[in-house]
């Protein structure tokens, strides 16, 4: 079984390794900085497999040299914006912890794939591509693989449905400007123009596109985590089981779309080696212009 | 716990009540003529429970009363065609074991949905509609899931990815003339349109529409029953759990699609109450075309049944 290490061990970060565990998509190392967080986390894990059936193992460190021969490593640690933090500033900090792992992680896991989670994830993934050193197709995020869960489950509702038989698809950057499909959103096969009028396809991009804001409104002081940690969990079983599943993620673009120099996320087969296909959809010229556009608030940042 | 019985304990029939008591949502009753046959499987089924996790009950049994109370009955019940058999000898001694099982439906289970798997479907649907008496959703048909299954399988065969992206349409009567759709098949929400040149395509829908007499050639004296069983046992989930999915299956249409009065396969929206409403999708002209060729099939096989069966 492959060894996945998930650095950042809060809600996210212990959450995506519980849903590794349920999944039996591989043994899972937590790593936090925050001394007996990671280990203590864990533990609670491992003590609830009898009844929960899992045989994965789950650990937890404080040390990131726990990392040593991961596979996989998950990035999740990272600050989340406060209401009335500039923008740019938190940026910055998320950068900075970003930065402060690429040496651990290239040394001690050098044929690693890279699982990148913290905002603004686009940048993040561009960012963390450029200075490993690694081939862009072994470093990606989790943006459009959580917009599609949630049209996903905005479609079921709107269609009084189960979501069992919902795909949903989004490309473009993880902002408000992200990109919906509905010609690509599918139930049981038959595309949502379909089956909901145009008012309803509109409740459900908007709805897609405030999906965060909503959670952080309910909830006052948290952010959403299991969602983002089911998508974690979903891009995870994908690259250790092999599976060739086509998920959207967040990956440096290099003349696909037509883009250069910026992660965006687009329909991907994921398998073993990370990224093994990106799967171009022939976008109308208005959705390809909107995909392009969607890049704008992330080429500002980077 | 809810009730589910399956009647017909052959391997779909058996299979089925596997599948379904592996879902850990209904006890199951499995009603066989053969006298020992259900009984033992009911048996070794519950021996497998403490391996396999289940806790729901699996009985068999010869008496009919005993599927009391059930939520759901699936008809499994009937023979395969043997070779030099002629069809119509065929589907008289399936009528007559389709009609003799919803009967009994009827008197034991009255508020039970009937989901049908005997062949030849479109027509087997029928006679279970007439014989029990019950309302239309609740009777119904599994076939659109088991062709679909195929379809999927052998589109992320030939793509390479995995089977669980992939979502397939097939609608028509269930056999030669089936009507897969490319257009509402696809990858993570692409249509194999744009992923797969149009020969492959094509040689990919002739395989499904031959999917059930591929397996047939390879096990000479048998058929399928692992995807028929698997099909059935999710719509007797949805059912079961009023789970409203969208997934073709054998309903009865008056005016969807133009037609009257028949069982074809549609994409049917499965609940509570069994076959709830009927989408209807926006179909291109060479795929209506294809349809009409298969409601065509179905009514021959009507008019087939009309000459030795009078209908309530």
């Amino acid at each position: 079984m492959k060894k996945v290490s998930i650095i950042g061990s809060g809600n996210v970060g212990a959450n995506a390794a519980f849903f590794i565990a349920e999944m039996a998509a591989a043994h899972v190392t937590l790593i936090d900085i925050e001394e007996g967080r990671a280990a203590g986390k864990a533990l609670d894990m491992m003590e609830a497999a009898p009844i929960r059936r899992y045989r994965t193992k789950i650990d937890g460190s404080d040390n990131i040299d726990a990392i040593e021969g991961s596979d996989i490593v998950v990035i999740t640690a990272g600050l989340i914006r406060e209401p009335g933090k500039d923008r740019t500033e938190h940026f910055q900090e998320n950068r900075e912890i970003l930065l402060s792992m690429v040496e651990p992680i290239t040394k001690l896991a050098p044929a690693c794939k890279v699982i990148v989670a913290p905002e603004p994830v686009d940048a993040m993934v561009k960012i963390f591509t450029e200075e490993s050193g690694f081939d862009r197709k072994r470093v990606m995020g989790i943006g459009g693989v959580l917009d599609t869960t949630r049209m996903a489950g905005f479609i079921a509702e709107e269609l009084g449905i189960s979501a069992r038989d919902v795909n949903a698809m989004v490309i473009g950057s993880h902002t408000k400007k992200m990109v919906p499909l509905p010609f690509y959103s599918r139930v049981s096969g038959i595309n949502i123009t379909e089956l909901l009028d145009e008012g309803a396809i509109e409740r459900v991009i908007h709805n897609t596109r405030q999906a965060g804001n909503l959670i952080v409104d309910l909830a006052k002081r948290a952010n959403a985590y299991y969602a983002p940690a089911s998508a974690i969990a979903q891009v995870v079983e994908a690259i250790a089981i092999d599976t060739g599943k086509i998920l959207s993620v967040s990956v440096t673009l290099n003349g696909e779309y037509g883009m250069k120099g910026v992660a965006l996320s687009i329909p991907c087969k994921l398998g073993a080696d990370g990224v093994e296909k990106i799967v171009e959809l022939k976008l109308a010229e208005d959705t390809w212009k909107d995909f392009q556009a969607s890049a704008e608030p992330i080429r500002d940042l980077a | 716990m809810k009730k589910v019985s399956v009647i017909g304990a052959g391997h779909v029939g058996a299979k089925t009540t596997y599948y379904i008591a592996e879902k850990g949502i209904a006890n199951v009753v499995m009603v066989d003529i053969v006298e020992g046959m259900p009984q033992a499987k009911g048996l070794d089924f519950t021996h497998a429970a403490p391996l396999r996790n289940y806790g729901v009950t699996t009985v068999g049994t010869n008496d009919y009363k005993e599927i009391a109370g059930s939520d759901v009955v699936v008809i499994t019940a009937g023979i395969p065609r043997k070779p030099g058999m002629d069809r119509m000898d065929l589907l008289k001694i399936n009528t007559d074991i389709v009609k003799t099982a919803s009967r009994n439906v009827a008197e034991y289970a009255p508020n039970a949905t009937i989901i049908v798997v005997s062949n030849p479907l479109d027509i087997m649907c029928m006679v279970a509609l007439d014989a029990s008496g019950f309302a239309l959703k609740r009777v119904f048909g599994m076939a659109g899931i088991l062709d679909s299954t195929r379809f999927r399988y052998f589109v992320a065969e030939k793509l390479d990815v995995a089977v669980t992206d992939v979502q397939a349409m097939v609608l028509g009567g269930h056999g030669d003339t089936m009507v897969p759709l490319p257009r509402f098949t696809t990858v993570s929400g692409i249509p194999i349109t744009e992923l797969m040149s149009p020969d492959d395509i094509e040689a990919l829908t002739v395989r499904t529409r031959n999917g059930g007499a591929e397996i047939v050639k390879h096990l000479k004296t048998g058929s399928a029953y692992y995807a028929p069983a698997a099909s059935a046992a999710e719509m007797v989930e949805a059912v079961l759990t009023n789970e409203k999915r969208i997934a073709p299956a054998c309903a009865y249409l008056r005016g969807e699609y133009g037609y009257e009065a028949i069982y074809l396969g549609v994409p049917v929206l499965i609940g509570a109450n069994g076959a709830e409403k009927i989408v209807e999708l926006d179909l291109d002209e060479g795929e209506k075309a294809l349809l009409d060729n298969s409601a065509e099939a179905v009514k021959k096989g009507l008019a087939d049944l009309r000459s030795f069966y009078t209908m309530a």
